[in-house]
């Protein structure tokens, strides 16, 4: 579905990434792992468009997406939800939610199955948006940002999202609250690539992980096996 | 009391030009992040391009009454000038720092009011014969044109339809959902090239819109734009740069204080405009309505 063939790719002066490759099949949820600077969000953001990768090569179902601006990899279904969470405070929950379908390929929502709708998938996933989509986005808590967060990138109806630290920040009854969700996200067939700092936050949902550092894949695998690798032991246990 | 109308009636109409203008500025600066130095060269553009039409169509034998309809012909001109310039000349400069934006509207500033001499000549036009149809009213003692309610006019719709664009509309949640994060924004499928253009093309339209209805009561003279973007300048920084409702407030308040100031103390009319700016931005720095960096 994804690949990434030994991309480099720079912020300002300074290279990131140093020829990283990936492979992400069509269902899978595969985490990228790594300390503070390994290079996890750029490596998202060069995914999704927002940095230029300077050498190599990004294809998504086959469609060379390298070169191309941020807005039409979103409309090819891939949704983006960053740890920040990025939402436009200027606007409500239900108007940034909107965003997302006004911009997704009507030719996707229509494949979906008779009777499913984007608001049925994302309030399947997270119920409690009902009760405060009116509100201003400013006056949510985190765990409720998050949410927002992710189900706006749902309703670009995304084959492949993206979510960046999906668990950070938030309390532990959360997490396992959060977990269920990505694992129902998965249910519905779209395909999941998440970066996170805590990797036995992780190893919760993933299938795969790649674990990063300085900009290099050093480990790619299953969860249970990643610590057997002395490299990502020392690096992920510090 | 006579005077005392007719100056209200004045300021309002005053009030509704500089709305146009700083409403335009401040859509640009909110969106854009650019403070477009060439704004009032844009408000002379559609003041002259207007003029030099009405005055052609009128030598082709077109009605007076029916050149009216061709007012906003100086509106969508600038329009597609500023939907030419965004893409061309300023986009490439939006990640440079703001000395360089400046520098090239200001720039720009100068092209066009050479583009306006060549094209037009140095000769100030007027096109008053669209007043007359309108006839006027009486109001106590003294009749007042009913043009000028038509630019008082045009300047509430504007105003009630900016609302409704930004806070009522698909485009406006995009506007300031891309105002607020270009980069998320395009992440969101938001194709943030064309929000810019069209933007930029609004805020152009709305200071050419303002040249426009006001060519038929003043000349379109060389320069006009310079004196406009300065009045602007203290509209927007009274008002909050990037508020709408503060353009709004603060084109009411400078239209009312100058036209107060051009009655008592002619002498120092500007001074007190400037005076007043400075008092509000001691007492709030970000203007009235506008948000803390």
């Amino acid at each position: 579905m994804l690949a990434l063939d030994n991309i480099e790719t720079f912020r300002g002066p300074a290279k990131i990434l140093h020829g990283i490759s990936m492979k992400i099949e069509e269902g899978e949820v595969v985490a990228i792992v790594g300390r503070n600077g390994a290079g996890k969000i750029t490596t998202m953001e060069s995914i999704i468009g927002l940095l230029r990768v300077k050498s190599g090569q990004i294809s998504f179902r086959g469609e060379n997406i390298t070169r191309m601006s941020a807005h039409s990899i979103a409309r090819r279904g891939i949704g983006f939800s960053p740890g920040d969470c990025g939402l436009f405070s200027s606007l409500s929950v239900q108007e940034n939610l909107e965003i997302g379908r006004w911009h997704a390929d009507p030719k996707r929502i229509d494949k979906m199955a008779d009777g499913d709708t984007l608001e049925k998938r994302v309030y399947s996933v997270f119920p409690e948006i009902e009760g405060f989509k009116r509100r201003n986005s400013l006056k949510l808590s985190g765990g409720q940002r998050k949410m927002v967060a992710i189900s706006r990138a749902m309703y670009l109806c995304p084959s492949l999202l993206l979510i960046d630290e999906a668990f950070e920040g938030l309390a532990p009854v959360v997490i396992s609250r959060f977990r269920d969700a990505l694992k129902k996200i998965k249910e519905m067939g779209i395909t999941l690539l998440m970066a996170e700092s805590n990797f036995s936050n992780a190893s919760l949902v993933a299938d795969r992980v790649y674990v990063l550092d300085r900009g290099e894949v050093l480990y790619e695998g299953k969860p249970k096996d990643a610590m057997n690798d002395p490299r990502v032991k020392k690096i992920l246990q510090g | 009391m006579d005077i005392f109308i007719l100056q209200v009636l004045n300021a309002l109409f005053y009030a509704s030009i500089l709305y146009l203008i700083a409403s335009g500025f401040t859509l640009i600066f909110g969106v854009m992040g650019i403070a477009n130095m060439a704004h009032g060269s844009f408000y002379a553009v559609g003041a002259f391009v207007t003029a030099w039409s009405l005055g052609f169509l009128q030598s082709r034998g077109v009605e007076p009454w029916l050149l009216v309809f061709f007012l906003p012909l100086g509106a969508i001109a600038v329009a597609i000038l500023g939907m030419l310039i965004e893409p061309i000349l300023l986009r490439p400069f939006y990640q440079r720092a703001h000395e360089y934006q400046l520098l090239l509207t200001f720039g720009v500033l100068l092209i066009i009011e050479d583009g306006i001499q060549m094209i037009f000549g140095s000769d100030p036009l007027l096109v008053d014969m669209v007043i007359a149809p309108f006839g006027s009213l009486q109001i106590f003692s003294f009749r007042y044109p009913n043009y000028n309610f038509v630019v008082i006019g045009t300047g509430l719709v504007t105003a009630f339809l900016l609302w409704a664009l930004m806070y009522r509309s698909r485009f406006g949640v995009v506007l300031r959902a891309t105002s607020q994060d270009m980069r998320m924004a395009s992440a969101m499928g938001i194709n943030v090239g064309k929000v810019y253009v069209l933007a930029f093309g609004i805020g152009s339209f709305l200071a050419g819109l303002g040249g426009a209805i006001i060519v038929p009561t003043q000349t379109a003279v060389v320069g006009m734009g310079l004196e406009a973007l300065i009045i602007a300048f203290v509209v927007v920084a009274v008002g909050g740069i990037g508020s709408q409702l503060g353009a709004l407030i603060g084109a009411l308040l400078v239209a009312l204080v100058r036209t107060a100031g051009v009655h008592f103390v002619p002498e120092i009319e500007l001074a007190v405009l400037f005076l007043i700016a400075v008092g509000v931005l001691l007492w709030r720095p970000t203007g009235l309505l506008g948000n803390a960096p």
